[in-house]
């Protein structure tokens, strides 16, 4: 793939840049420790060898991030313009957390960030993703005074998909305990005894819950759950379905050191499979589920 | 402390624990059995809705499916609508005649093509679809709702509370499912 070049060439470049700094940094080191203790000359070599080393891995990982930067602005874009009807990636912003907080099984973080922003449709289904990162805020009291570290509790992606059936009131299905809400959520068991055993059920209405997942629609949500390593959550609020997988990853994450090739292309488009599945298994493409014009 | 005292003590304590422990297992059960009734009722607004909509269909395709509007008039037995107090056998039967109807009804028009297309028609089609899902999630609640109780009320020791007042195991409502696959729209 010819448009993958300058990218790679790019890669190449500031890898190579790191892979010389950092051993030059780790032989200053050395050197120092190990025949600079008591000579001033070597210590300033060391010392000149050491910065020689920074200053190269600090050129090399900007550049890399300038490189990351264009790629995921110029080439990715263009490409999730061909894999999404009406693709829309903007991979600097992502949603605001009042939205993520939509879904109402999420709890509330000390600290949050969100990128990788995608907006489009597939097969007719308007929806809205990005990668999100929840954190919560802990302080430790220690003999040397307070430590206040931030630890994550939700690492994956959340999506926003347009679901326009009518029904009453909420609906949640999670593979974990949902958090307090104003809204009287309760907990309720579908009639699949494997389905209960994956899924936890909650709904502001029992009607609803059985409207909504029907017996097929318990299959192919178990489906999805085998098919996708991740805590998966799903709700239903507002002629919105809210999905949630915290799965530890990030999507269209171009690592260093690792070949920027069409293998790692076809990987980013295997990023949209979990939605895919969403909107295949679950059938949002029927006209049942699609705004009536 | 005298010995008939203690013996007198624990016993009252004892009468006291299956005292609280009767009043709270009647509590579920009632609980359980008020949404036993809720669920009954929801199929109640269902099977009415369906009636309802299939009425309008009906009507609009008195001039294509004569034969049904006919069987519709003279097999549905309640005209006006589903009337209070049916037992859940009666309203299975209600069910088949409507789905009865519904099927013909499919069958008929399929010789009409220009109806098929037809906005109302396609509408009205949508809406009985519709309606036949929320027919089926009241169904559905029902029978778990009755599975839930009627597990309480045979499982020992709350089968001896359920006997105390009278609760007898209710009925499930079955669903026909060959006549369910006939009423299907497809999209």
């Amino acid at each position: 793939m010819d448009a993958l070049k300058p990218y790679q060439e790019t890669k190449k470049a500031a890898e190579k840049k790191i892979l010389i700094g950092g051993p030059l940094a780790v032989l200053a080191v050395a050197l120092f420790l190990l025949v600079g203790l008591n000579s001033q000359v070597i210590q300033i070599l060391a010392g000149i060898i050491f910065l020689a080393g920074v200053i190269l891995i600090i050129i090399g990982s900007v550049a890399f991030s300038k490189m990351v930067r264009t790629f995921k602005t110029t080439f990715l874009k263009e490409k999730i313009g061909e894999w999404v009807e009406n693709g829309v990636y903007e991979p600097n912003r992502g949603l605001a957390l009042n939205e993520v907080y939509q879904c109402e099984f999420m709890r509330h973080a000390d600290r949050f960030h969100a990128e990788d922003y995608i907006r489009g449709s597939l097969d007719g289904v308007q929806f809205e993703m990005c990668d999100i990162k929840l954190e919560e805020r802990r302080v430790e009291h220690t003999k040397n005074g307070t430590r206040t570290y931030y630890v994550p509790f939700f690492t994956g992606q959340f999506y926003a998909v347009d679901f326009n059936k009518n029904f009453n009131g909420a609906l949640q299905v999670l593979e974990t305990e949902r958090p307090r809400s104003k809204r009287p959520f309760k907990k309720i068991k579908m009639e699949s005894v494997k389905f209960n055993k994956i899924y936890k059920t909650y709904t502001t209405n029992d009607h609803t819950a059985f409207y909504l997942i029907t017996p097929q629609m318990m299959e192919r949500m178990m489906k999805i759950e085998q098919d996708h390593p991740g805590n998966i959550g799903f709700a239903f609020i507002d002629n919105k379905m809210y999905l949630a997988i915290d799965n530890n990853r990030s999507l269209l994450e171009v690592q260093m050191f690792r070949p920027l090739d069409e293998r790692r292309i076809e990987a980013f488009k295997d990023d949209f499979k979990l939605i895919q599945d969403v909107i295949h298994e679950l059938k949002l493409n029927q006209n049942i589920f699609k705004e009536i014009a | 402390m005298n010995p008939f005292v203690i013996v007198l003590l624990v016993l009252l304590g004892l009468v006291l624990a299956i005292g609280l422990w009767y009043i709270s297992t009647m509590n579920a059960l009632r609980r359980l059995e008020v949404k036993v009734e809720e669920a009954d009722s929801g199929i109640d607004v269902a099977l009415t809705k369906r009636f309802d909509a299939l009425s309008k269909l009906v009507g609009a395709t008195k001039g294509y499916a004569k034969h049904e509007a006919e069987l519709f008039e003279k097999v549905t037995k309640w005209r006006k609508g589903l009337p209070d107090q049916l037992s859940m056998e009666q309203k299975q039967e209600f069910q088949s005649r409507l789905n009865e109807v519904q099927s013909g009804i499919n069958v008929a028009v399929e010789n009409y093509p220009d109806l098929k297309a037809d906005k109302v028609f396609i509408n009205l089609q949508n809406s009985i679809n519709e309606v036949e899902e929320h027919l089926q999630a009241a169904r559905r609640l029902y029978n778990s709702n009755v599975s839930t109780i009627n597990q309480r009320i045979v499982t020992f020791p709350t089968s001896i509370v359920a006997g105390m007042i009278a609760l007898a195991k209710k009925e499930f409502f079955e669903a026909d499912t060959e006549k369910r696959a006939d009423v299907e729209v497809s999209f």
